[in-house]
């Protein structure tokens, strides 16, 4: 038996609150354990020093009775709610948990669902594509890679189009991108004048 | 000496029965004063507490479920008042900044701060008074009901609301704080 349990049993025993099974092992382990004995000495003390009544003289009962009696004199007997001690300790404890629970839950939609590769940042830096596309010419399997990279971020930047209106070469990201500005504005005046909304900027 | 049984008597109270009540008061009253007096760690306060308890219990008789002993009822509003005093204080300590050293609760409180002249046994009372104060709540309600009112783990759990095993822990610690406070005190008397 380890010593920390031993204290814990210890304890228990004082309180009359331990098997006679536990008991035997507790015994066997402080007849060879000096601390653990010095140990149940303290609390044996502590104990003593614990346990006196609280004496009072007849007369402080006697003045605590009338007292009282004058104080229940005003007061009719009642259905007031009686609580039990540490019930709000432990409405917040259960209200702190239930918040953790729930920052973690939305941590994990955030960052961690299934499904969600969590990949490196795409850094639209020019210093850093331009070797990196340089780099793809000399490589079919990185070219594939950057191309759908590419097409994957335009994708997202993108604002989805009624099905109805899409026409095929628009469906494709890089359609747009080649456009020159010159070209941009013909294709927005053009729509403008058919819709009278305008057309991408 | 009233014989009548306590069963009798709650009912007679529930029913407005005030002499009934003032027996139950008499049966129960130093009990509850110890309760109160360890928790609160003093005398006056300690009686006013002990008033409150049965006020308040005299107030909710009515709901007094009888499905649970009596006593045990009357220790819970023990510790819930306690335990609200307890906070006021600590609030009005915060307040003024009242700088409470410990020789002053001691003298406050009645008894000897220094070995001259007093019992071994009640210099150990008087340091123990000091330590139970120290102790956080929840340990200092289950080591009073069970190390102070000789409460088995069982009744303790039933006042507190918790289970038997949450007052084992509680008294367990609450030994092992007691015990690191007044080590060297506990030497001494051992030697």
């Amino acid at each position: 038996m380890r010593c920390g349990t031993a204290k814990k049993r210890l304890s228990d025993d004082l309180d009359g609150a331990l098997a006679p099974e536990r008991k035997d092992r507790l015994e066997a382990h402080l007849r060879s354990c000096p601390a653990c004995r010095a140990y149940r000495d303290d609390l044996v003390l502590l104990q003593a020093g614990a346990l006196y009544p609280a004496d009072r003289s007849p007369e402080c009962w006697a003045a605590f009775e009338k007292r009282l009696e004058s104080k229940l004199a005003g007061e009719e007997p009642g259905r007031g709610a009686v609580g039990i001690p540490f019930s709000g300790r432990r409405r917040w404890a259960w209200a702190a948990a239930g918040g953790m629970a729930l920052a973690a839950a939305g941590l994990w939609f955030a960052l961690l669902r299934p499904g969600t590769a969590v990949t490196a940042a795409w850094v639209p830096d020019e210093d850093a594509l331009i070797p990196l596309l340089q780099e793809a010419e000399a490589d079919p399997e990185l070219e594939r890679d950057v191309d759908r990279e590419i097409r994957a971020s335009i994708e997202e930047m993108t604002p989805v189009l009624d099905a109805d209106i899409i026409f095929l070469p628009a469906a494709d990201p890089l359609f747009w991108e080649s456009l020159s500005d010159d070209e941009l504005r013909f294709i927005a005046s053009e729509l403008e004048k058919e819709t009278g909304l305008g057309g991408p900027k | 000496m009233d014989e009548r049984p306590e069963d009798r008597l709650v009912e007679e109270a529930r029913r407005g029965g005030r002499e009934a009540f003032a027996e139950l008061v008499r049966r129960h009253e130093r009990r509850v004063y110890g309760v109160v007096f360890r928790m609160a760690g003093n005398r006056s306060d300690a009686d006013d507490l002990a008033q409150e308890v049965f006020l308040t219990a005299w107030k909710a008789i009515a709901s007094f479920n009888r499905s649970a002993s009596f006593y045990t009822w009357l220790y819970r509003i023990a510790v819930n008042k306690s335990l609200t005093f307890l906070k006021k204080r600590r609030r009005e300590k915060d307040r003024t900044e009242f700088d409470e050293n410990l020789s002053v609760a001691a003298s406050a409180r009645g008894l000897p701060s220094s070995p001259e002249g007093s019992s071994v046994l009640s210099e150990l009372r008087g340091r123990m008074d000091e330590a139970i104060e120290s102790l956080p709540a929840p340990f200092r309600a289950s080591f009073v009901l069970v190390a102070g009112e000789g409460l088995s783990h069982a009744d303790a759990a039933r006042v507190l609301g918790c289970s038997e095993n949450t007052v084992s822990w509680r008294m367990h610690k609450a030994r092992k704080l007691l015990q690191a406070r007044l080590k060297p005190f506990l030497g001494e008397v051992r030697s």
